[in-house]
């Protein structure tokens, strides 16, 4: 016993050797971690800049010569005049006919202190006119407040006299639809980690080991072949999990740089929801790893490895997919590998009960298929054919 | 000791019966303890099918092969612990040093703790590796790569040792390193057998010879016998008339 330990330690120490000294291969394979923070990021911040983006609204002024100071605070807030509306927009804009009368003797009543009338007009029954309409408003509203304001200051009144009550607005919303959205991408983003993450690492080790003719040595030690691919399969599947905890603590720490509370929504990754997810996805790294050996082995030659190997990428990322466009779910899919996950992750960040027997019998069937592919494995190094390939 | 009888092995094509290629048509021979053997045969002969079924990677269709009396087939694992191998094609973990490979293969066979860390120290220097031995043997040269491969095999003092032509690519004074290095084998009572095509190698290092033609025993002896039997004086002229009667000559 202890010298089938012995043996076994020194085999995965030389896959772990092996593997972290390869520092490009390594910074490549865990550059899916790197990216997948920096994407969520990205798509979100679109997201919020689309939430709260102000299109541009065109104007037809009579008498803008008068009030240069007026249009240049409207052009601040994306209001601007007809006559610079693009080609494309035009009949658009035409059609809207939003238009804005100012007085002749706008200067004259400004400077006297008289109230000016500005005069909007537009068909307000147009629901494409409605959110234009309420921009001017609130746009006009500002422009006239600012000159009141500096009015009073001039004669020494504290303009705060003028808002004795101030609403301060908290959105207690459901989590909305593109919460939902950037919680679906990380959990796509999580599986194809554990899929990635090992894959160099994989091929490398098998296919990389045979085309270098290392692997007919080791086969002809006194040592068992479950052993050696017991070894390997820790050593990928090490890297798949640090790709997976990678991607979970870089997205934790980057979600806190975008204010996803402009639109509403609030996604937060604490401890506890990493922790399981880290729980939940190691069977995925095993079973991703022994996947990627057995097809490694198979192959004839290491260009071939990495072309088939890479198809199984597909799987991480096709079935989650798949899952959450059904609407009624079979109870079969809850047990499956990576189907099964992918609904306790997204059952995790809608805030749902977590299904405990899931999470054990998805975990099991995975660890089940996963030994399943280390024994055929095992049993397929004694044979010939992997031995003939060798030459 | 090293036994094989009546080894058969052919590799069908699938697809094509008639496309099967006999590598192995009922060889025997014995290597024994104290001795050296070598096998001489021309390319294709079948020796490396032959050592390969020896280190348990290839079944036979017939026959059998034991190491110290275990058989390959019945107990893998246990006969390779009695072996060390000099395979036809080898590689190095690029990635790893010559010392970190040499332990590896020690682990392996079981090594551990003191015991470990004196073997592969003694076999180092041995070898004369001292001074790779931490480097990492990535742009190691074939000699140097060579070295550390047999380091690797030796690490463990095998009863038994099988070479696949371990000189080739090797200066003279490796050789002469290796040379001494077997003959050291031979003397504490090791069973070594290798593969060569160098005939002055084979005549000065080998107490038997076996010559292998067309999967069979074509003939074995003293190099002196073989000499003899071939009506030659130099043992390349012997082996080229040796494989060259269809006959055989059976000693």
């Amino acid at each position: 016993m202890n010298a089938d330990f012995y043996q076994l330690k020194a085999l995965v120490l030389k896959e772990y050797k092996e593997a972290f000294r390869d520092k490009r291969a390594l910074m490549v394979a865990l550059m899916m971690a790197f990216m997948a923070p920096v994407m969520i990021m990205v798509m979100s911040k679109i997201i919020i800049e689309k939430a709260i983006d102000e299109p541009p609204v065109y104007i037809k002024f009579t008498g803008a010569e008068h009030a240069p100071k007026l249009i240049d605070h409207l052009a601040k807030a994306n209001l601007l005049s007809f006559a610079d509306v693009p080609n494309d927009d035009k009949a658009i804009w035409d059609e809207r006919n939003l238009t804005i009368e100012i007085p002749e003797d706008y200067v004259e009543y400004m400077s006297e202190g008289k109230p000016i009338k500005l005069h909007l007009q537009a068909d307000f029954t147009d629901k494409a006119v409605k959110p234009p309409v309420r921009r001017i408003n609130s746009a006009v509203r500002e422009f006239s407040l600012s000159i009141g304001y500096k009015r009073l200051l001039l004669r020494g009144v504290d303009i705060r006299l003028l808002n004795p009550v101030k609403l301060v607005e908290q959105d207690t919303a459901e989590p909305n639809a593109t919460f939902i959205f950037i919680a679906m991408m990380l959990g796509v983003y999580l599986m194809l980690a554990a899929f990635m993450s090992g894959l160099s690492v994989a091929i490398d080790s098998s296919a990389g080991e045979r085309e270098r003719n290392v692997l007919e040595m080791l086969l002809c030690q006194p040592v068992s072949t479950l052993k050696i691919v017991l070894a390997k399969l820790v050593g990928a599947s090490t890297i798949a999990f640090i790709g997976v905890v990678l991607v979970l603590v870089l997205t934790s720490l980057s979600v806190g740089f975008v204010d996803l509370t402009k639109i509403g929504a609030t996604f937060s990754l604490d401890m506890s929801t990493a922790l399981f997810l880290m729980l939940l996805l190691l069977p995925i790294c095993f079973l991703a790893s022994a996947l990627q050996l057995f097809v490694a082995f198979q192959t004839k030659s290491f260009k071939e490895a990495q072309s088939t190997v890479g198809m199984l990428i597909g799987i991480p990322a096709f079935i989650p997919f798949v899952v959450s466009m059904m609407d009624d779910r079979p109870q079969w899919l809850d047990w499956l590998p990576i189907s099964g996950q992918s609904m306790i992750i997204e059952s995790v960040f809608k805030g749902v009960e977590v299904n405990w027997l899931a999470v054990g019998a998805t975990s099991g069937v995975t660890i089940a298929i996963t030994v399943a592919l280390v024994l055929a494995l095992a049993q397929k190094l004694k044979s010939e054919k992997v031995v003939m390939a060798l030459s | 000791m090293i036994e094989v009888n009546n080894l058969h092995k052919s590799f069908i094509d699938k697809k094509d019966k008639k496309n099967t290629v006999k590598a192995l048509d009922g060889l025997s021979f014995t290597a024994k303890d104290g001795e050296i053997t070598g096998i001489l045969g021309p390319n294709g002969a079948g020796k490396t099918t032959c050592l390969r079924t020896l280190y348990g990677l290839l079944s036979a269709d017939e026959g059998f092969a034991t190491i110290d009396g275990i058989s390959v087939t019945e107990n893998p694992l246990a006969a390779r612990a009695k072996l060390g191998i000099f395979p036809d094609k080898f590689g190095l973990y690029e990635r790893l040093t010559a010392y970190e490979q040499i332990d590896y293969f020690a682990s392996i066979h079981g090594m551990t703790g003191k015991a470990k860390k004196q073997a592969i120290e003694q076999v180092i220097e041995d070898l004369d590796l001292g001074d790779l031995a931490h480097r990492k043997t990535v742009g190691f040269s074939q000699g140097q790569r060579m070295k550390v491969t047999l380091a690797q095999s030796l690490v463990h003092q095998p009863q038994n040792f099988v070479l696949d032509e371990p000189t080739r690519g090797l200066d003279v004074m490796s050789t002469r390193i290796l040379r001494n290095h077997l003959a050291k084998f031979k003397a504490k009572g090791h069973c070594i057998l290798f593969s060569s095509h160098v005939m002055q190698e084979v005549a000065a290092l080998c107490d038997r010879v076996i010559i292998v033609a067309n999967g069979k025993l074509a003939a074995q002896g003293t190099p002196q016998e073989l000499c003899e039997l071939a009506g030659e004086e130099h043992l390349e002229e012997a082996f080229v008339k040796l494989i060259g009667s269809d006959e055989g000559v059976a000693a």
